[in-house]
């Protein structure tokens, strides 16, 4: 049972402890999380190269969840994690929708756990990578570039515009994202 | 390091795919779905036969995302849904169990089995109504809400304890069993879109 009587602001959110339910929740605080993490839920649902409405439905899904686990969440000062990683899964679900493949068992996720890597999902952070990205060599740097700015480009756009055959797409896509990783990883 | 919170973080530092303002507005509105002292029942696999409208799934496997009935339940209620678009609109179907205000033994078990194919149709009167169908209640006091992201439609309950509600949009659908005295039942959020 949550007091009504002193609503939590966003701050009394972030800090609040992992005792508390987020039942408490009132609408502006409600509002401050959607401020704070939408436009993360948002660039990672569209890194899938979900169109606009699947984004929005993976987004909205993560919101969903959290309206129906509210008084299951017992790590607000997680909260953020844990959007962007259920925004995360619903996603992959999307995607896989699309892509035709049935998932094997029951179709709704069971209880997501904050996953601690969608700490990076941030802006600065982000610049920090596309300084790194510049200094791959081609196809590298335009194939991650077009990556990132036209997520939902087909193969087939991407051929044509890299002259590359469709086929060596996804290979030199992780290959070149692994090149990344060892960039980020080495000292600036 | 994900794949996709990288590239997330660079479309965040490009800044060229904000947030639509209609995906912060459903954000912000969810908060209205909050259902205080209510129960989330929990999904159930079925192995009985499918709905009249899901096609070819194998029995006992639901489809990610597809048709199908879909069974929630929780101490002493079950829940089953049936939701498909058709001509862009959602139709949802389904029946909570036991139902109000009646005897439930055997008969009630083989109006079960019968599943989907007998549940009412979703056209017609009980396709676009706003308010409740309360000619078909059971007096009970039993209803149940069909809830989307945008829309929410109540209807009473019949003495077989079926619903059925047509005319929604596509998308995120939940179903609430309200029952007079005690806290609301609603299923998890489901997914359904052509």
């Amino acid at each position: 049972m949550c007091s009504r009587s002193v609503p939590p602001s966003m701050r009394e959110v972030t800090s609040m402890t992992v005792e508390k339910s987020l039942a408490c929740l009132d609408q502006a605080a409600w509002e401050d999380l959607v401020a704070r993490f939408g436009a993360r839920m948002w660039a990672v649902a569209r890194a899938f190269g979900l169109s606009h409405t699947d984004a929005a439905d993976a987004v909205q899904g993560a919101w969903l969840r959290m309206v129906e686990n509210l008084d299951g969440i017992r790590d607000p000062e997680r909260i953020g994690a844990w959007l962007v990683t259920t925004t995360r899964h619903e996603a992959l679900r999307l995607s896989r929708r699309r892509r035709g493949e049935v998932a094997a068992g029951h179709d709704l996720p069971d209880a997501v756990l904050p996953d601690p890597a969608a700490a990076i999902v941030d802006a600065d952070f982000g610049r920090h990578v596309w300084e790194r990205l510049d200094t791959l060599d081609e196809p590298c740097r335009s194939l991650l570039r077009m990556s990132v700015l036209r997520p939902e480009a087909t193969y087939a756009q991407i051929a044509i515009r890299l002259d590359i055959s469709p086929g060596s797409i996804g290979p030199t896509r992780a290959r070149c994202m692994s090149r990344l990783r060892g960039l980020l990883e080495e000292p600036a | 390091m994900r794949d996709e919170y990288l590239l997330a973080a660079l479309r965040m530092a490009a800044g060229a795919d904000p947030v639509p303002g209609r995906v912060s507005a459903d954000a912000r509105a969810a908060f209205h779905l909050r259902l205080p002292e209510g129960i989330v029942a929990a999904p159930v696999e079925i192995s009985g036969p499918r709905g009249a409208r899901s096609g070819g799934g194998a029995p006992g496997v639901p489809e990610d995302d597809g048709p199908g009935v879909r069974r929630f339940a929780v101490a002493g209620l079950t829940i089953d849904v049936e939701a498909v678009v058709a001509d862009g609109r959602l139709e949802v179907a389904g029946q909570v169990s036991p139902a109000s205000g009646c005897a439930f033994g055997s008969g009630t078990d083989a109006g079960r089995d019968s599943g989907p194919s007998a549940w009412p149709g979703t056209g017609g009167g009980t396709g676009t109504g706003t308010g409740t169908d309360t000619g078909s209640g059971s007096g009970s006091g039993w209803q149940v809400e069909i809830r989307t992201s945008h829309v929410s439609k109540t209807r009473d309950l019949s003495e077989n304890g079926r619903f059925a509600v047509g005319g929604l949009p596509a998308g995120w659908v939940s179903v609430v069993c309200h029952r007079p005295g005690e806290p609301p039942v609603s299923t998890r959020w489901m997914h359904v879109r052509s």
